[in-house]
């Protein structure tokens, strides 16, 4: 069981691909017990990240600490004790899930036992399905299972809900949340906000291999947008042509334009102001707290998703 | 070690369920030898046609008709010169309608393109030729030729001659498609990443691999020759030990030229061509189907140190009981192998890629 109590520390992690470099002199700190996130866009250089603290990928650059253990120089202390769910997990297709588990279990000198995992993971049924059968949701949560089989302190989950639908997403984020009740260290990279609010302790938002911000997600919210935003038709057309008060940006969204605003009551003032002046219906007005995607385009400018 | 012997299970497992893999594995060389022992009945005997327009020829063909080297039919003179001609038939042995003043000249026309049946039938004929004479002349011969079949003795068949060529066969297409192809396979599906965030080291994995090879080789090798002897009846001799030892030697060097291939090729379709570009060589030179030296004096100072040619030279030889253990062409073979099996490991070494 965790509670080794060991935080993990990366300091000045560097790793080019050529004339590229995909993590910059990247300096974190995750503390032990927490569910830590990586958030950013597609190429931002977070599975590179996770890459070199499993041990996949030798850092150009920098040191990975776990507590004192120094895990570039001791891979071994880093497989022995993390417990890595890849982006692509493959199996041997003809095996069941059973043999699956057995097969990881006996590469560990302490592991958990195959049958509880299976339990735990709700695959009793699938226990002598081939992996090859699997549903995508039954074969993340094998991932998973695998990744627990050697009892580790600290869990890397990589996307680990892409492709899985609603129902399966919210029991993946259930067993992410009892993972970290035992008191084990959980670091997750992840493209859903709605994902990174739920689950994460702490967050980072990287870009271009570096982290922009660092915090837990309601302090990231309140540093970067500290009220709201006021989301109209974009039909209104409204972009571009006001000058309303405490605005901080305009965006056009598909169908939408958000109004990102320090302070909710004036520029909504202004808002209803300019529309009586010009003639205009405000339809589809709503307002909101700002969101981690917010904060997101606040800081690297382009959406998630993109 | 208990780790290797898991995985190595784990693939053996795979290995066999993998129904499709293993029905192509072995059905190939299956088909391969029954359509050659199928084809390679027929082809022992002479195929002659006699042009005797006249009863009084008839002595010549009874005698030759009686000659268990001979499949003979009677023809015209013109459909039989057709049928030589285009290599349906050996030769056609002609007969004159009287006999000729002192010495009768029967004509025999052969295909010189088929040389070593034409060789085989003017031989045969002039020997027949020369009992008939002997025999219409009365006298007494000086010199007898007693030909007497021994018991228990075998017919060198084309399929004695083919099996240790099918297992030389598989043995370079199964390590050369399990490993190149299918650990690309596994390298492109990220199931060798998921093992190296695991303590099993990667040399652990590869042991693995390759003992899974190996061992389903030499099974399959097994297979084919328990099939080929009982349900084919071919007839061969194998020395378990010195086979198995060619066997693995073989499959050592294949396997190193698959990670080669696995280590180059950054997809699985990408492999295909290359293992091609290998093999294809080599099934047609090396002494699978044929024999090295019916290849032109000049290719064979190349395919000699092909790899699949030590290994179909020394399986042959081992198999045919020509070889054995204490030949120096056999440890020649075996040299051959291990020079090969050195080379590429270390070219292996150098281009294996984990990603």
């Amino acid at each position: 069981m965790g509670m080794s109590g060991k935080s993990l520390r990366l300091e000045g992690l560097t790793k080019r691909y050529g004339a590229v470099t995909a993590v910059d002199r990247l300096d974190l700190t995750i503390l032990p017990g927490i569910i830590f996130g990586l958030l950013g866009p597609n190429g931002a250089g977070k599975t590179t990240t996770l890459e070199m603290i499993e041990g996949l990928r030798r850092p150009d650059e920098g040191r990975i600490w776990l507590g004192d253990i120094d895990l570039i120089r001791r891979p071994a202390e880093a497989k022995r004790r993390f417990g890595v769910q890849l982006q692509t997990s493959a199996f041997f297709e003809l095996l069941t899930v059973k043999e699956t588990l057995e097969l990881f279990h006996s590469l560990y000198s302490h592991p958990l036992n195959v049958g509880d995992l299976i339990r735990r993971m709700d695959l009793e049924e699938k226990r002598n399905a081939r992996v090859g059968g699997l549903s995508g949701g039954q074969r993340q949560r094998l991932a998973l299972a695998v990744a627990l089989v050697n009892d580790p302190d600290v869990v890397f989950l990589d996307e680990p809900s892409a492709g899985l639908d609603p129902q399966a997403r919210r029991n993946l984020w259930e067993v992410v949340l009892g993972l970290k009740a035992e008191g084990r260290t959980v670091v997750l990279t992840t493209h859903y906000m709605d994902e990174a609010e739920v689950l994460a302790d702490r967050l980072a938002i990287m870009d271009h291999g570096r982290v922009l911000d660092e915090g837990a997600p309601r302090e990231l919210i309140a540093r970067h947008l500290p009220a709201a935003v006021i989301e109209v038709d974009r039909s209104t057309g409204i972009a571009g042509d006001a000058d309303l008060p405490a605005l901080v940006r305009i965006e056009e969204r598909e169908e939408v334009t958000a109004l990102v605003t320090r302070s909710l009551e004036d520029t909504l003032t202004g808002l209803v102001a300019w529309a009586n002046e010009h003639g205009r219906q405000l339809t589809g007005l709503k307002t909101r707290s700002a969101t981690l995607e917010d904060v997101f385009l606040e800081l690297t400018g382009r959406s998630l998703r993109e | 070690m208990k780790p290797v012997i898991t995985l190595l299970g784990s693939l053996l497992r795979q290995t066999v369920r993998n129904r499709q893999g293993l029905f192509w594995t072995l059905f190939f060389p299956v088909v391969l030898m029954i359509v050659f022992s199928l084809l390679g009945n027929t082809q022992n005997r002479v195929n002659l046609a006699i042009v005797a327009p006249t009863p009084t020829s008839s002595a010549v063909v009874r005698i030759v008709e009686h000659s268990p080297f001979f499949h003979i039919r009677t023809m015209r003179r013109q459909a039989a010169l057709n049928a030589v001609r285009s290599g349906r038939l050996d030769a056609a042995l002609l007969v004159p309608a009287a006999p000729q003043s002192r010495t009768t000249t029967l004509v025999l026309r052969y295909n010189p393109a088929n040389s070593l049946s034409a060789q085989q039938a003017v031989g045969a004929v002039q020997a027949l030729v020369a009992q008939a004479d002997l025999a219409l002349s009365g006298r007494p011969p000086r010199f007898r030729v007693q030909a007497t079949p021994l018991v228990h003795a075998r017919a060198s068949t084309y399929l004695d001659f083919l099996l240790p060529g099918v297992l030389a066969l598989m043995t370079m297409q199964n390590s050369l498609f399990g490993i190149g192809s299918g650990l690309t396979r596994w390298k492109e599906k990220g199931i060798l990443r998921r093992f190296r965030v695991t303590p099993l080291r990667p040399l652990q994995f590869l042991g693995a691999a390759i003992l899974n090879y190996l061992l389903v080789g030499l099974a399959s090798s097994a297979i084919i020759i328990g099939f080929a002897t009982s349900l084919l009846h071919a007839s061969v001799d194998v020395p378990l030990g010195p086979v198995a030892l060619v066997l693995l030697l073989g499959m050592g060097c294949f396997l190193a030229f698959g990670f080669i291939v696995a280590g180059v090729s950054r997809s699985q379709e990408a492999t295909i061509p290359i293992i091609n570009l290998i093999s294809f060589p080599m099934m047609f030179l090396s002494g699978v189907f044929f024999p090295v030296s019916s290849l032109p004096k000049i290719l064979t100072h190349i395919v000699d140190y092909f790899p699949l040619t030590y290994v179909s030279g020394a399986l042959r030889g081992l198999m045919s009981g020509q070889l054995t253990w204490h030949d120096a062409a056999f440890r020649g073979d075996l040299l051959g192998m291990a020079v090969w099996l050195a080379v590429a490991g270390v070219v292996a070494a150098r281009v294996w890629r984990w990603e």
